[in-house]
């Protein structure tokens, strides 16, 4: 189990959570004669940003369309009204069609992204156009894109899932294991026998926290084999971060399973507080959107914190003097979660 | 199970059997159990009515912990894009680079800062490039010295763009967002009107929020897991106080015990949904476009679709600690991952895609989406509505099946 569940788990998360924007669901009104609104329709049919769902050449009711939520956008070309503008009293040379784009702005997201898309193949058609009837472009803009120039959202998402294996593993497992006891009555057992607090404490955390690096570097093999991911950094400063990483979960699961009474009460803590772990830690969306007041949430999550250093470790190569800040903070996250854990394990042991 | 059997049954199960007068039977009075099914079924009604009312703390925390999710996730969960850090690095230092990077700080996106100037002293090619790396800025610009004297002598120049492409959606949208400005910039130069004009209009949410998208889901999520949770627990608890077999012993039918245990909850699942919705209207101000009826049809059609997974997973979990945990992790990870509510169906793998049809709350997204914030009415949604009915029904014939089998067993 302990081999073959991380495996699947990156696996299918490696394929469900991606956020790449494609094959965009398109509907097509072309009420233009004109040969360019054929040809820019041509491009975006070729393309596998777009899906088109259909072309019609009468006017529609996109509203319905919209409401039905079949389609993202609805793209219209018309033929310009006049081919002389009368503002600049400028003649039209071109003649290309009038376009509308019209989106369902739902989905914000894909909806910004789609319309880039969009502009990006208009921009590049008329670019070609022109240049072929001799016109120059004055500026134009050389990009590079560091880090993941093929803009692939498993390189993203890829070491983040690494990171969330190891808190799902720490939380789930450890978080019961006390109970366990406490409901079987072998606690008793341990706590009659010579052993101090202290020694009960690491004997239940380390050996979890040996499974947890082993798994995250099974993690870190599929990562990296499967999806092919390079790691542009130092693995050592990986390791160091996790078992920082470890300190504080850990004992943040043994707090829950001094605390909780049943095995059921223990997994449901350790449910919501992953729940909220991970929609806090900017493994799905920024963390700076999240608004001032519920900061400190991302600021005391040590997740986030570890999956800002694995994206740097990973995809940038960064070394230490990069994140040495984020390190600090983790470890006076793990240090308050382990001397509270610690004293309420006391506490409940001298009970 | 044969009617005769009541006759035999032992004396002691006879008395725990009069001991729960509301269910209208035990063997003494085997003629006056109710021949017509709705009498039976409003017994099993009223039982696991009484179940609900007897444990009031149960109940306050399933209505005020959706709240709480709600009240944290709604307001963490955005994938809105202002404040893009972007450093420039201006070679040229001319009245047409000035006009380019004002262009640039004019727009609501981006933050401007000038490397040469806040970081006086230092190479800022070297200064840009650390910047970059500690995530402090996410595009760095750099205008060739020869910026304007190229654009004069009616030659091309390049602008060169960095972009930090680690989260590829942010880049994505950083990189739209320059070619866009760089396009006005050109059409402003060359003092001619847009080659081509492509009018873009964003319909139901004019503003782009991402809450428009996210609240309604959220409330789709949360709804699914605490009607999956209630009914989980239903048969579960009876089995492990050993009540089940006096459920097994009696006659009721099978499908009488099932759908008896499943409508109680329906109002409670209804109920909680209502308070959801107030707190997205009210607190994170979504409109609501649709009409409230349609809404609650299909509400009730996602709401018994949810309890019929708990229903079924009660039939098979052995105590309430397995049901509810093999409800969180059955509704709530498919619902987050394979429904459309963050990441695309569209973009899922064709294998991932065919499992996200048997989601209900794909279907129940689409729909309040729809309904919600575009006014969506019913006809727009039959197929969605039927997809949800049958999941519902297929699910309670299974649930059936195990039960009775689980009787005959016994």
């Amino acid at each position: 189990m302990i081999f073959i569940s991380p495996l699947i788990q990156i696996i299918l998360l490696g394929y469900v959570v991606k956020t790449d924007i494609d094959r965009v669901r398109v509907e097509i009104v072309n009420l233009s004669q004109n040969i360019h609104a054929v040809r820019i329709i041509n491009r975006i049919q070729h393309t596998p940003l777009f899906n088109v769902e259909g072309i019609y050449y009468q006017d529609r009711d996109c509203m319905e369309t919209f409401k039905k939520g079949k389609v993202k956008a609805v793209i219209v070309f018309r033929d310009a009204l006049e081919r002389v503008d009368k503002k600049t009293g400028r003649e039209n040379p071109l003649k290309y069609p009038e376009i509308q784009v019209i989106m369902d702005g739902i989905d914000s997201n894909t909806s910004s992204v789609a319309a880039g898309y969009f502009n990006g193949i208009i921009k590049k058609y008329i670019l070609t156009d022109v240049e072929r009837k001799g016109f120059r472009m004055p500026v134009e803009n050389k990009t590079l894109i560091r880090f993941n120039p093929r803009l692939r959202s498993i390189n993203y998402i890829g070491p983040g899932i690494v990171a969330l294996l190891l808190t799902l593993v720490g939380l789930f497992l450890t978080s019961v294991s006390i109970v366990r006891e406490k409901e079987q009555q072998t606690m008793d057992t341990l706590l009659i026998s010579p052993l101090t607090a202290l020694q009960i404490y690491i004997g239940k955390a380390l050996p979890m926290a040996i499974i947890c690096i082993f798994q995250m570097f099974l993690g870190i093999g599929v990562v990296t084999l499967w999806f092919d991911i390079s790691i542009r950094g130092n693995l050592l400063y990986l390791l160091l971060t996790a078992v920082v990483f470890l300190f504080a979960t850990l004992s943040y699961a043994l707090l829950i399973s001094t605390i909780a009474s049943t095995q059921q009460q223990a997994l449901f803590f350790a449910w919501f507080s992953m729940i909220t772990f991970i929609l806090l830690s900017g493994l799905f969306t920024p963390t700076e959107n999240v608004p001032p007041a519920f900061q400190f949430l991302v600021k005391i999550n040590p997740l986030s914190y570890m999956i800002k250093i694995i994206r740097e470790i990973f995809l940038k190569g960064n070394g230490i003097e990069y994140f040495y800040k984020d390190l600090l903070s983790l470890a006076a996250i793990a240090v308050t979660v382990v001397t509270v854990s610690l004293l309420n394990f006391k506490r409940f042991i001298s009970k | 199970m044969s009617r005769n059997y009541w006759f035999h049954l032992s004396s002691t199960a006879r008395t725990l059997f009069e001991k729960s007068p509301h269910i209208e039977r035990s063997p003494r009075f085997y003629n006056k159990t109710p021949r017509s099914g709705v009498k039976r079924l409003k017994a099993v009604i009223v039982k696991e009515f009484a179940h609900i009312l007897r444990d009031p703390t149960s109940l306050t925390i399933i209505f005020l912990m959706p709240l709480l999710m709600m009240f944290i996730y709604g307001y963490s969960i955005s994938f809105d894009l202002e404040h893009i850090q972007v450093g420039i690095i201006d070679f040229s230092n001319t009245d047409l680079s000035h006009r380019l990077i004002k262009k640039f700080s004019n727009n609501r996106y981006f933050v401007v800062e000038d490397l040469r100037e806040k970081y006086p002293g230092v190479n800022p090619m070297e200064e840009g490039e650390k910047l970059l790396k500690a995530g402090a800025l996410k595009e760095v610009m750099i205008i060739p010295v020869d910026f304007a004297q190229k654009i004069k002598n009616g030659q091309t120049t390049d602008v060169g763009i960095i972009i930090d492409g680690s989260d590829s959606n942010i880049a994505n949208l950083v990189y739209q967002y320059n070619e866009s400005i760089m396009m006005e910039f050109i059409t402003e130069l060359q003092k001619v009107e847009k080659l081509l004009s492509v009018k873009t209009s964003i319909l139901f949410n004019p503003e782009v929020k991402s809450s428009f998208f996210f609240i309604p889901g959220l409330v789709a999520i949360l709804l699914m897991m605490i009607s999956a949770i209630l009914t989980s627990l239903s048969i579960s608890r009876e089995k492990e106080s050993g009540s089940i077999d006096l459920i097994f012993i009696s006659p009721l039918r099978t499908r009488e015990i099932i759908i008896g245990k499943t409508i109680p909850y329906i109002g409670v699942a209804l109920g909680i949904g209502a308070v959801i919705l107030l707190f997205a209207r009210f607190w994170f101000g979504i409109p609501f476009r649709g009409s409230i009826t349609v809404l609650f049809i299909f509400s009730f059609l996602y709401i018994v679709a949810g309890l019929s997974i708990g229903i079924l997973i009660s039939t098979i979990a052995p105590n309430q600690k397995v049901a509810m945990f093999a409800t969180l992790l059955i509704t709530m990870l498919p619902s987050i991952m394979l429904s459309g509510f963050i990441f695309p169906l569209d973009s899922l793998a064709p294998v991932l895609r065919a499992i996200a049809h048997i989601v209900p709350a794909t279907y129940f997204l689409r729909i309040i989406r729809g309904v919600v914030v575009k006014g969506a009415s019913l006809k727009h949604f039959v197929m969605e509505g039927a997809a949800l009915i049958i999941f519902a029904a297929v699910l309670l014939t299974l649930a059936g099946i195990k039960f009775s089998r689980n009787r005959k067993k016994k």
